[in-house]
């Protein structure tokens, strides 16, 4: 018996440490690692179910191969490679190298997941997406306020006398964060949840706001309408450290509470005791969550939401300050995110970084000269989780030849002409970073990859060599072997004075990592100060310097459409990982359509009909469950499922950029129920 | 090693469920459904109402109700850690704990047709560790502590009132109250869904799943007024049918056990399970039925006798069940039910008149008592219920004593299959339900 130190990859913001006991090479149990000082009590239930997935009969163990009738048939490595070569040596001569399309989502975090680029563009180039599905125009209103997307560490926030959880279910999607606010509610802290859904995060709270989607936006220029009125400001820290101030308060001047709760369908007082809230009690830390900027006016919105932090001077202090992202970790590359998935000033006129993520189905189809003939799908789910799940199969049907890497069927691989499996995160030593603490983390291979699962280094291995590339060409690859990998990685952190060593032993704080954020007051903005005012934000993404609200494309009831339809994730899956596993199943059968009681009385429904959620862009049926907290004009789908539970959400999503950062605005989504 | 019990902090808790997965992790190799369960509070947010969630396995009851009835003493308590188990290889699948135990712990493994629940971990505490679902609750919600005496019991949701003093120590909310809320539905949107969202999803006895029950406590019920009437004049007794009938019944009684070549350890537990007397019992009557019919006709008393003590065993084990009634007295009782087919066979006019009398009287007591609660009361039942099964046999009782005794057994019969329907046996989830509703009320009149 043998208990590993490990780390759960998976796109979340715990990134646990994880202990992992094997015994005769089979993994046995996982267990908390207090190594890391955020997630010391242990993983979520998901973290514990990779005991059911990592052997799970549904796991893909050898590539298959599309036959003839639409079904998988079993084929060896040689003849997968073979195919794969032959296929990608036609598109390459036919049609030039970018008529290969390399997509990649954020199914597993690791440095050697660069691998696969710098294959590519060994290979001669692609074509590939810019943009990301999760957090962009969060990010970019954080660069442009703050300079730089900074937090403190996530047990900060229990020394936050007012939390404020802006759009954030951390109950579901950051639990281990709810430990820390807990500890801060049991110091007698008040905590304030802002989110349309009455979630179980907002029953630890005192007031829950329940905005209209898509008006987080107005709701903070009417609460720096409220603070600024009543002088309840941080004077010589806004003379100090903050832009454009006077402009900013002549903004908000017109947003008079009257007009914010109207815009924003919340009751008058509560802003004003959240105004009061923020003007009384500190230190306040405010934490966003990822969906709310899901619209596409949610930069402004997040630039408006960050500007209540400077105006109360929480910035620099502990328990106070902005908690979105800590990219602390992102240590090995040139530039941070978002700025790293943004297309290139200047193409390299080697990889064409010219199909936005938003938009992968449309962006993908409008590829010419060349065309795209080959796609090649790694860590990622894009016919279940990317906007506008109709035009994405259309296009990767339009597709010569698609190569899908993973662990199991989902909606995509069935698209694939040929599947290779992929390995899980006990079988391959990676390290990881996180974007809630400050950790690296090395996910350790503690047993070997079962049937005839390979590492995707050595696919790339092999399929370079099909290709007539040589071990030089291939040196971007670690060597073959376990040996190869630690002594790729331990270059890369040797820089950084990081050892494998020490990373064997637990979790290591990234050089840089701060206890408390813009502790020295230094902003890397042009100005150098906090920018309420941002003349970036004009230049690059032609929006109002200031972040004045407008409401979303979709931001009301347009006639035919009249509800909000949000799709969140579930504490039970990562998007579209575990949701099928049998143990997440006896706790979450699947999927169902939330619904208010006014709307539910007004379309005759009741719990557990099944209705049909539509617009039109398309329709799903869902089993109707009736939550008598959820604000009327909203509905809620958790996103996720696919085709085996009778579609995704994306089905209904607009393929829609986010005003800042080429994010995809997946909230902007307004739809009709009907009885099914 | 010190008796222990699990603490927990609905404070703490997100209703994670890692609880759940972590003892599955444990226990994967043995465990068929899961037997910690986290239960969610007002999940459906009803805006008077907080919303909070308790995760619940077996407390290892100081007084555990399923070792109580346990007829086949399979259940056991560790006197050093105060764990009480279950042994899958001494249980013989009947599943009564499961009706016994107000926390549902007990579970039913259709595979394995024995019980299974949370063992507490032994193996780990052995080892200084904490059960799985302790060590692996990443919000330090769950706990285990040194047993306290002045743990709080009464009044705190999910834990049924009960004698079995379980060794759980729930914290109290800290804020009692929801968050504060900008708006709530109309009154008219929330008591169109209220009903629907407060309905108990599965009951946990229903007629459909125990209707051999109906069948095996209706025939005894006739083989023991049969015998009786016998012995006092009525129709003689005929052993050929009397010893198919009671073959049938104990058939069905056997077949209902998950594991019915276990079936003989139902007698292990006479010293406290009404469970193993009723077994004793018919057992018992059966046999000195049958020898009374073919040999030894001097049984009969002494046969009858041992009916009717089985007819009172089988009312008696289903007090674990029986709660909703207003005196705990159910107008099919099977005694009540024997001893008026008695009074019909052997005419005993007085027997008959009075039990006739007195069953349609709790009928209907009980009917109005269900009508106050809101319970399905299916006054198309009571006709044939009352006429059939009441009136008619009184009336055809002096000239036609047979027929009288087969509508009174069908009036019965019917009366039972709801008593079935009846059956309620509290669980965390019920209680729940009942705390809500309370809850609901009372922010209604405040």
């Amino acid at each position: 018996m043998a208990v590993h130190t490990t780390a759960c990859p998976r796109n979340c913001y715990s990134t646990c440490a994880l202990r992992v006991t094997v015994e005769h090479g089979r993994i046995t149990a996982i267990d908390p690692h207090e190594g890391n000082r955020a997630t010391s009590e242990g993983p979520c239930l998901k973290g514990l179910s990779y005991l059911e997935r990592v052997y799970s009969p549904e796991r893909i163990l050898h590539p298959l191969r599309r036959t003839a009738t639409g079904g998988f048939e079993r084929v060896s490595w040689d003849a997968a490679l073979d195919l794969i070569a032959e296929r990608l040596l036609t598109a390459r001569r036919e049609h030039g190298p970018q008529s290969v399309f390399y997509y990649t989502g954020s199914g597993t975090k690791g440095l050697l997941n660069g691998c696969g680029m710098a294959f590519w563009r060994r290979f001669g180039g692609c074509t590939t997406t810019y943009g990301d599905l999760c957090w962009p125009a969060g990010l970019e209103a954080t660069r442009l306020t703050f300079g730089d997307n900074r937090q403190s560490a996530p047990w900060d926030i229990a020394e936050a006398r007012l939390i404020v959880l802006w759009g954030k279910n951390a109950s579901e999607t950051n639990l281990h964060q709810m430990r820390f606010v807990h500890q801060a509610l049991e110091q007698g802290a008040t905590l304030v949840v802002i989110d349309p859904r009455r979630t179980p995060t907002a029953d630890r709270a005192h007031l829950l706001l329940q905005p209209r989607p898509g008006t987080d936006g107005a709701l903070a220029l009417g609460l720096a309408h409220l603070l600024i009125e009543a002088g309840q400001v941080d004077h010589a820290f806004i003379r100090d450290h903050v832009l454009g101030f006077e402009a900013y308060a002549a903004l908000v001047k017109a947003w008079t509470p009257a007009r914010t709760a109207e815009t924003c369908g919340v009751p008058e007082g509560q802003i004003r005791e959240l105004a009061e809230l923020m003007g009384k009690v500190a230190p306040m830390s405010l934490c966003a969550g990822f969906g709310m900027q899901r619209y596409t006016n949610a930069g402004q919105a997040m630039r408006a939401i960050q500007a209540l932090l400077p105006l109360t001077g929480n910035l620099g202090k502990p328990g106070a300050g902005w908690v979105y992202a800590n990219l602390a970790t992102q240590i090995f590359g040139p530039v941070k995110d978002p700025l790293d998935f943004y297309p290139p000033e200047r193409p390299d006129g080697v990889v064409r970084v010219s199909v936005s993520t938003a938009r992968l189905g449309a962006d993908m189809a409008a590829q010419q000269e060349p065309p795209l003939k080959v796609g090649w799908v790694e860590r990622g789910n894009p016919a279940c989780q990317n906007p506008e799940t109709p035009a994405v199969l259309r296009a990767l049907r339009a597709l010569d030849f698609l190569v899908v890497v993973d662990e199991r069927l989902t909606d995509t691989a069935r698209e694939a002409h040929l599947i290779l499996p992929s390995k899980s995160l006990f079988e391959q030593t990676d390290v990881i970073g996180a974007y809630w603490h400050a950790y690296l983390q090395l996910r350790q291979k503690v047993v070997e990859p079962p049937g005839e699962v390979w590492p995707e280094t050595e696919v790339y291995r092999a399929l370079g060599q099909r290709l007539g590339m040589t071990s030089d060409d291939l040196a971007f690859l670690p060597a073959p072997g376990d040996a190869g990998v630690e002594a790729w990685l331990a270059a890369r952190l040797a820089p950084h004075s990081i050892t494998l060593d020490q990373l064997r032993e637990g979790p290591v704080l990234a050089p840089g990592a701060e206890p408390v954020a813009f502790a020295d007051l230094r902003f890397t903005t042009p100005s150098g100060k906090v920018e309420l005012f941002s003349e970036e934000a004009s230049a690059r993404w032609g929006v109002e310097s200031l972040p004045d609200h407008h409401p979303p494309v979709e931001g009301g009831p347009d006639g035919r459409y009249p509800l909000h339809l949000l799709t969140p994730n579930t504490k039970n899956g990562i998007h579209s990982q575990f949701l099928p596993l049998q143990v997440i199943r006896q706790l979450m059968p699947g999927p169902s359509l939330e619904m208010g009681p006014e709307d539910a009385l007004a379309r005759g429904l009741g719990d557990g009909d099944r209705v049909r959620v539509f617009n039109g862009r398309g329709a799903l049926v869902l089993p109707l469950r009736i939550h008598l907290g959820l604000r009327p004009g909203v509905v809620v789908a958790c996103n996720g499922f696919g085709a085996e539970d009778g579609g995704s959400v994306n089905l209904l999503s607009a393929g829609r950029e986010t005003d800042l950062g080429h994010g995809a605005a997946f909230h902007d989504n307004l739809v009709d129920v009907a009885r099914a | 090693m010190r008796a222990s019990q699990f603490t927990f902090d609905p404070n703490r808790c997100t209703g994670c469920e890692a609880c759940v997965v972590a003892c599955w992790m444990e226990h994967r190799e043995r465990q068929s459904r899961p037997w910690r369960a986290v239960h969610t509070f007002n999940a459906f947010g009803h805006p008077d109402l907080p919303v909070f969630h308790l995760s619940l396995a077996c407390h290892h009851c100081e007084s555990p109700a399923c070792l109580e009835h346990c007829p086949a003493e399979a259940y056991t308590k560790d006197a050093a850690t105060g764990a009480v188990t279950v042994h899958a290889d001494r249980c013989m699948g009947c599943r009564y704990c499961t009706w016994a135990c107000p926390h549902d712990a007990p579970k039913f493994d259709p595979g394995q047709g024995a019980i299974e629940k949370c063992t507490l971990c032994p193996e780990r505490l052995a080892q200084g560790l904490e059960p799985a679902c302790v060590a692996r609750c990443p919000m330090e919600a769950l706990g285990l502590a040194p047993l306290a005496a002045d743990r709080p019991r009464a009044g705190v949701a999910g834990l049924p009132e009960s004698a079995t003093a379980p060794a759980i120590h729930i914290a109290p909310l800290r804020r009692p109250a929801p968050p504060a809320l900008g708006q709530r539905p109309p009154a008219s949107a929330l008591g169109a869904f209220l009903p629907a969202l407060l309905a108990v999803p599965h009951p946990k006895i229903t007629l459909r799943g125990e209707w051999t029950l109906l069948l095996f406590t209706t025939v005894l019920g006739v083989l023991a007024a049969w015998l009786g009437a016998a012995q006092l004049g009525g129709p003689p007794l005929r052993p050929w049918a009397f010893l198919a009938s009671g073959a049938l019944v104990m058939g069905l009684s056997t077949a209902h056990l998950g594991r019915p070549a276990r079936a003989w350890r139902a007698l292990r537990h006479l010293r406290r399970s009404w469970l193993s007397r009723e077994v004793a019992a018919v057992s018992a009557f059966l046999g000195l039925g049958a020898l009374s019919g073919f040999a030894v006709p001097a049984l009969g008393p002494a046969a009858a006798l041992t009916g009717f003590l089985a007819l009172f065993a089988v009312d008696r084990l289903y007090r674990v069940a029986f709660r909703t009634g207003p005196w705990n007295l159910h107008s099919a009782h099977t005694v009540f039910n024997g001893l008026y087919l008695l009074g019909l066979l052997a005419g005993i006019s007085p027997l008959a008149w009075g039990l006739g009398l007195a069953k349609a009287g709790l009928y209907l007591h009980r009917k109005r008592h269900a009508a106050a609660l809101s319970r399905p009361v299916r006054p198309w039942l009571a006709l044939p219920r009352l006429g059939l099964g009441i009136l008619a046999p009184l009336l055809l009782a002096a000239s036609h004593p047979m027929a009288a005794a087969v509508c009174a057994v069908l009036g019965d019969l019917l009366d039972r299959g709801e008593f079935y329907g009846e059956l309620e046996v509290p669980t965390p989830q019920l209680d729940l339900v009942a705390a809500m509703r309370r809850g609901i009320h009372e922010a209604g009149t405040s």
